[in-house]
């Protein structure tokens, strides 16, 4: 099964425009790399947190799903950094990083695939004189955010696989049959976009 | 209208499709024949996903080997499974995704969307996550989103066999009754019973050829 991040919704979140969007998650990338001091770095974690789970309405649930992932890295470079330097400075790390994370999943669940794929589009409209399809590199590169999720899909069925047949940590047997099956649907899916109409894109 | 002319399909050794010369016109014609007997690659052939090895495939006169995108362009396809079909997350922008390569302006785009949308009775699944929706669900989003770019011809490859019962049926008489010529391939042979036409392929050929009066029961005497 493939699954999709955007999260329906009719916030004021949802509700702008996804260039804009864009150009807010990168002056936040920038001001967190010159942001000083604790104080600041936490108001705006918390900012974050506060506009992910009620100005967009995306819930708690969810900020804690796009957070976990994250806990083992988290763990590892604060570690690394009370080592290195000291814990203010392992916390001031973890809130950047929280903070960008938080930012990047607001954007994600909040903003269509295809209201993305056409800020790329609009963003390669120079590189068209080189003979580069914006709408093109805008689709590769929404199908290809689009199929991450079921690459690990496809890990989690070959394993389930695997455990239903008493190979409990197998993981190295298990990269021959996913590769073999996300080769398989790479088929399959160029048949059907082929079958969509996709071969006559920019050609008409 | 699809004209197969002289047509063989092999694959390494193995004679798929010998020497298939066939005419199809009528409005809805069905396709079947057991497990391996060359039904999805007669099926791809006719919309140029698959190419002959010998002889041509012609569909409204534009040859599948030297004018593929324009008879795609004509010939909408189906596949058995929606979720191989559906590229998009959302139903809307996958129907939507459809029209990409059209150029529509973008108020027309809107427009073929919400009428599919009403057609297949959607509208309720707009925002719907596509690939968390119900098997049915799925299939009839994947026929929108084919139906949605308005093609004279429809091919559908065992479009209800991940289906239950209730489900097929539905998806069935929907296809049945769409204006566009309709081509299906399936081992339900109860939903062709209305069909124009029903062929049977078998060992590479066409075996029967007629009214689903005539042919599904010549088809179920030979697996008796």
């Amino acid at each position: 099964m493939i699954v999709g991040l955007y999260m329906p919704g009719d916030s004021t979140i949802h509700n702008v425009s996804a260039a804009l969007k864009l150009i807010v998650m990168f002056a936040i990338g920038t001001v967190l790399v010159f942001l000083d001091g604790l104080v600041p770095l936490a108001i705006l974690v918390i900012g974050i947190g506060f506009v992910f789970t009620s100005v967009a309405g995306l819930g708690a649930g969810r900020l804690w799903s796009a957070t976990r992932p994250l806990l083992i890295w988290l763990a590892i470079i604060a570690a690394t950094q009370i080592w290195i330097a000291d814990g203010e400075a392992a916390i001031g790390v973890i809130f950047r990083l929280v903070a960008l994370v938080w930012t990047a999943a607001l954007v994600t669940f909040s903003t269509r695939l295809t209201d993305m794929a056409d800020v790329i589009a609009r963003l390669c409209l120079p590189l068209r004189p080189l003979g580069v399809s914006p709408d093109r590199v805008a689709f590769l590169i929404a199908l290809t955010i689009r199929l991450i999720p079921a690459v690990f899909e496809t890990v989690r069925e070959v394993r389930d696989v695997q455990r239903a047949r008493g190979l409990e940590r197998a993981y190295l047997a298990a990269f021959v049959p996913v590769l073999t099956r996300v080769l398989g649907q790479a088929d399959v899916l160029s048949d059907a976009l082929v079958a969509r109409g996709f071969d006559r894109w920019d050609t008409q | 209208m699809i004209e197969l002319d002289h047509v063989t399909v092999r694959f390494q050794d193995r004679i798929i499709l010998d020497d298939i010369s066939i005419s199809l016109t009528e409005h809805r014609i069905g396709v079947i024949g057991d497990n391996g007997s060359g039904k999805s690659t007669f099926a791809r052939l006719l919309n140029g996903l698959l190419l002959p090895d010998q002889g041509d495939v012609t569909v409204n006169d534009f040859d599948t080997r030297a004018d593929g995108k324009m008879v795609r362009s004509q010939v909408g396809f189906l596949f058995q499974n929606p979720d191989n079909q559906i590229v998009m997350p959302t139903v809307a922008e996958d129907l939507a995704l459809g029209l990409k390569p059209l150029n529509l302006s973008k108020d027309e785009q809107a427009h073929r969307v919400t009428d599919v949308l009403e057609r297949f009775a959607l509208a309720h699944l707009v925002d719907r996550s596509a690939h968390l929706l119900s098997g049915g669900e799925k299939q009839l989003v994947a026929l929108a989103g084919v139906m949605v770019t308005e093609p004279d011809i429809l091919i559908c490859d065992e479009p209800t066999t991940l289906l239950d019962r209730r489900n097929a049926t539905h998806v069935m008489r929907l296809i049945a009754d769409l204006p566009c010529q309709v081509i299906v391939v399936t081992h339900h042979v109860e939903h062709l019973n209305d069909f124009d036409r029903v062929l049977v392929i078998g060992n590479g050929r066409v075996s029967h050829d007629g009214p689903p009066q005539d042919t599904i029961p010549q088809y179920l005497e030979t697996l008796a």
